[in-house]
Parts: C-alpha cells; sequence; structure tokens
C-alpha cells in the first residue's frame, strides 16, 4: 500500500485533471484505510506489550513470538490441568482451552502480514499440535455420550427442522432441488466410466476430444486408460486396479479401497482411501485427506507410445514426488501413520497394457 | 486493496494468483496452509490471500476474514460432481458479517477443458441470482491455465472495491 503514490507518479496515463483530483483523493483513503489498520494491530499490540516500550512501536516478530509463547504456555498448563479437573467442570475447561486455541490461530493470521513465513508455518503447525492433544483429551477424559435415545430425538429435530426450513424458506428448498437436477443432468453428460463390476475396462483417449473424465462406483474391475486428459476423477472403487497414462492437469481420487493405481499427474489428491497403494509419478506434491493405510511406490506403467506421452505432458522426468506426500491430517513433523513407502519387495513391476484384447470400451 | 481467495481444493486458486503475477506454474502442490502475495495491479497495491481449500483446512478460512475488501470464489467448472459442495461452502461463507462489504468475484475457472459446463449453467446451479441484493458481485469464466479471463475478473474486482471506497468515506 504504501508504494501506491510512487506507482501513480510514474504512470504515465494522461488524466483528467478532475479524474486525477479524485483519483488521488481516493489514493488518499486507501492509505488511510491502511494506516488505520496498522494502527489498530499496533494499538492490540501495545495492549499486551505495555510493559516494554521498544516493542510497542512497530509489530515485529519478537514481540509476536513472545506474546505467542506466553498464550502458548498458558495453554500448555491448562492442557496439563485437564487431569486433575473436577469431572463437572471438565466440559466447560476443555471448552475454555479451544477458545484459546482458536484466539491464538487469530493472532497468528491477524499477524501473518508481517511476520516472516518460517514463523507462520511453524506458529500454525504449533496451533494444530495443540488441537490434537486437546483433541486426545476430549476423547480420552470425557465419556462418549449415550445414543440409543439422544440419537433418535436428534434425528427427530431434525427432521422437523427440516420441514420447518421447507416451510419458512420456499425459495431455498426449491433451489436446492433444481440444483440436484441440473447436476444428475449433467453427470450423465459428462464422459466416464462408471457402476460396473468384475470388468476390464479400456478407454483409448488418443485422438479423442475429451477433456476431462470421470471413473466411478466400479467394483473388482481393472481400469487402463490409454493415452492422455486434462484431468481425472475418481470416485468410489473398491478392489479395482486402475493404470492410467498422463495426466496434464490434476487428479482427484475420492473414496477408495483395497485398490491399485497407477498414475502420472501434475497434481494428485486422494481423499478417503483405505488400504490402497499408489504408483505415482507427479510434478507436485501427492496429498492424502481422511486417509489410512496407503502406500506409495514410483510409477510403473509401459504401453505403446507412453514415452511420447509422458514427454507431451511434461511428466517424462522422475521426480522422486511420490514419496513427499503431505496428510492434511498430520500436521507435523512425525511421519504421518495414515501412509508409507510400499517396501520394494511388495511393489509390482512393470505393468504392461495395451488397446486390445478383453477389454471393453469406455463411453 | 485486501483480496481473499478461497473455494474448494482442487479449484486452481494458487494457480491464478502466481499466473496473475506472472509466475510460473508448472509445478504447484496443493496448498497446505495459505500463501499471500503482494502484487502491484494497475494502479494498486493488492495484498492476495490465497487460502488451501482442503476439507481439513477450510476451519480455518475464517481467520482471514477480517478486513477483506474483494472476495474471490474459484471454482472448478470441468468438477460436476462436487459442484453441490461448492455450492453449500460458498453460502456459507455468504453468511459470514466479516464478509458481507467484499466485493465477490466468481472465478468460474478450467474453462479450457472440453466439456466443462459455461458460467452461464453453473451461476444457475449455485443458484446466484438469489443472492443478497445488496453483494456486488460478478461472475467471469476463465482459464488459469491459458490466462484467459483472469485480467477481466480482476479488473472488475479491482474497480469495484476502488469506487466502493469512493462512496464510503
Amino acid at each position: 500500500m504504501e508504494n501506491e503514490e510512487e506507482v501513480l507518479a510514474t504512470s504515465n496515463e494522461p488524466l483528467d485533471p478532475n479524474l486525477h483530483k479524485k483519483h488521488i483523493s481516493m489514493i488518499e483513503r486507501l492509505s488511510n484505510r491502511h494506516q488505520i489498520r496498522l494502527d489498530n494491530s499496533l494499538a492490540r499490540q501495545s495492549e499486551s506489550d505495555s510493559s516494554s516500550s521498544s516493542t510497542a512501536t512497530a509489530p515485529t516478530t519478537a514481540s509476536f513470538l513472545s506474546r505467542f509463547s506466553d498464550s502458548k504456555r498458558s495453554i500448555d498448563s491448562q492442557l496439563a490441568q485437564s487431569r486433575l479437573t473436577d469431572p463437572a467442570q471438565l466440559r466447560s475447561h476443555l471448552d475454555s482451552i479451544s477458545a484459546s486455541i482458536s484466539d491464538l490461530e487469530k493472532l497468528v493470521a491477524e499477524s501473518s502480514y508481517f511476520l516472516p513465513s518460517y514463523e507462520v508455518r511453524s506458529s500454525l503447525k504449533t496451533i494444530s499440535d495443540l488441537k490434537q492433544t486437546l483433541e486426545n483429551l476430549n476423547s480420552e477424559l470425557i465419556p462418549k455420550k449415550k445414543f440409543s435415545f439422544k440419537n433418535k430425538a436428534s434425528k427427530q429435530d431434525r427432521d422437523r427442522s427440516v420441514s420447518d426450513s421447507k416451510q419458512t424458506a420456499p425459495g431455498n428448498a426449491d433451489s436446492f432441488s433444481v440444483s440436484l437436477e441440473k447436476l444428475s443432468f449433467q453427470v450423465r453428460d459428462s464422459p466416464g466410466l462408471r457402476n460396473k463390476n468384475g470388468e476390464t475396462l479400456v478407454k483409448n483417449f488418443k485422438g479423442s476430444e475429451i477433456g476431462e473424465f470421470t471413473v466411478s462406483d466400479l467394483d473388482s474391475c481393472e481400469v487402463r486408460l490409454i493415452g492422455s486428459v486434462r484431468a481425472l476423477f475418481v470416485h468410489r472403487l473398491k478392489n479395482c486396479r486402475v493404470y492410467a497414462g498422463p495426466v496434464t492437469g490434476s487428479i482427484l481420487i475420492e473414496g477408495a479401497e483395497d485398490c491399485v493405481f497407477v498414475m502420472a499427474s501434475h497434481q494428485i489428491r486422494i481423499h478417503n482411501a483405505k488400504g490402497t497403494d499408489f504408483y505415482l509419478r507427479v510434478r507436485s506434491r501427492p496429498i492424502i485427506e481422511d486417509s489410512t493405510g496407503v502406500r506409495f511406490a514410483p510409477y510403473c506403467l509401459s504401453y505403446e507410445g507412453i514415452e511420447e506421452d509422458l514427454r507431451e505432458a511434461s511428466l517424462d522426468e522422475e521426480t522422486g514426488n511420490w514419496g513427499n506426500v503431505d496428510d492434511f491430517k498430520w500436521l507435523r513433523a512425525v511421519q504421518s501413520p495414515n501412509w508409507a513407502v510400499l517396501p520394494e519387495n511388495e511393489r509390482v513391476g512393470m505393468v504392461q497394457i495395451s488397446n486390445s484384447g478383453d477389454g471393453i470400451e469406455g463411453n | 486493496m485486501r483480496m481473499l481467495m478461497v473455494g474448494l481444493d482442487n479449484s486452481g486458486k494458487t494457480t491464478i494468483v502466481l499466473k496473475i503475477n506472472g509466475e510460473d506454474t508448472s509445478v504447484i502442490s496443493p496448498t497446505l496452509g495459505f500463501n499471500i502475495k503482494t502484487i502491484t495491479y494497475q494502479k494498486y497495491t493488492l495484498n492476495i490471500w490465497d487460502v488451501g481449500g482442503q476439507k481439513t483446512i477450510r476451519s480455518y478460512w475464517r481467520n482471514y476474514f477480517e478486513q477483506t475488501d474483494g472476495l474471490v470464489w474459484v471454482v472448478d467448472s470441468s468438477d460436476l460432481r462436487r459442484l453441490d459442495d461448492c455450492k453449500m461452502e460458498l453460502d456459507n461463507l455468504l453468511k459470514e458479517e466479516r464478509l458481507s462489504g467484499a466485493s465477490l468475484l466468481i472465478l468460474e475457472n478450467k474453462q479450457d477443458i472440453k466439456g466443462a459446463p459455461n458460467p452461464e449453467e453453473i451461476a444457475k446451479v449455485l443458484n446466484l441470482e438469489a443472492m443478497d441484493k445488496t453483494r456486488h458481485w460478478q461472475i467471469v469464466g476463465c482459464s488459469a491455465y491459458t490466462g484467459e479471463g483472469l485480467l477481466e475478473g480482476f479488473d472488475w474486482l479491482v474497480q469495484d472495491v476502488a469506487s466502493r471506497i469512493y462512496v464510503l468515506d
């Protein structure tokens, strides 16, 4: 914001004097707004730092760090006290810790514009660790609710509230059904392989106009995708093997159980996978979320012309990223328990697929 | 001006920010946390907050709402299956009081992919016409891959924020 005037001064655009005046006054307002924001954050800072005048003059990393570590210490000690807390008070005690953690999170967000990115990352990690500890305490110390009766009641409540909302806001209810109708219509239109059981499915993208492709609701199938596509969506697969040529955009996998995937892509996101092996070549870091028992190994697919397809997709080089997995459910330094590198002696060899044979062409 | 970029994971938020800034977009990992970019756009300095869209970290979005001038909602036009998720998250976001004054730019990304529905069709699914009448909003089809539509979208957003600030003070 500070260099706005500078930018304006160097701008060569001829300006109507009136417009120019107006513009300058707006720039002033913009920088005023910015100043107010700075002042506000300074005020917040000096409130808590009133004891040391040196840090009250500017938002500094040091003053942030001292505030952050003070709060963290107090949260740590509250967490430690949880075990000694009277069970009747426990829930409110844990709630207040949760609120303190949220405040800390807010502090990081507000301070992040002047913090070095390392500090932002490490403080966010600290926060997620605190949350994890709190969550563990929560499940350990607070007895599970008895479901039998409450569940029914809440279901009724939900039903009632649904019908209430239908009565009070018919517009919303309508829009929802419209959107569903619209969706099912479109989903039918998009190219893909769906709802099969125990089949071998082959799709060759060479010379096709297909941009995005969907593979969904398959059980005990083998899927061979030859050639390259822009985007691949995989949804609800069970006991399947999927062999795919290069994807030049991204792959999104949601729901896979006891499967094997061999795929190459610029980006890969894996959600809700269980007991599944991935043989990947990927330009960026693959990510998993809500997944357990997933294992990773390098890409190992071969078909006639794959070298050229990979080269054209800029996926001809092994980046080693197949093993750089980020687990969004495990934001900490130690290895996530949800995924592992597939031991070499358990890996399949090179997989050779072809167009011909017993395959069924997808639509 | 402070801009907040949000949307489901895999919609292309980081790619859009890098593309606008003229940076390499060939290797981008899914965002774990957030990125902040300060770029000079026309005569303005934009602080763009690009926040990760994975489900686990969507609850962190609210930490970035404060003082947002422009809100950019990015949609993966080719992800038909999750358009309902997308609508739900957007609806939740627009209920947020701290964002009530922010101009809303909806970028229908990945328009370059064959078979993707056009911006009008998506606007219908998202039921954008039902939005609060006081909201300033605009929907623009774009491709972070080719860069098409990005400048058109941000031109509108920056102009709209600027003109609101005229009126406001």
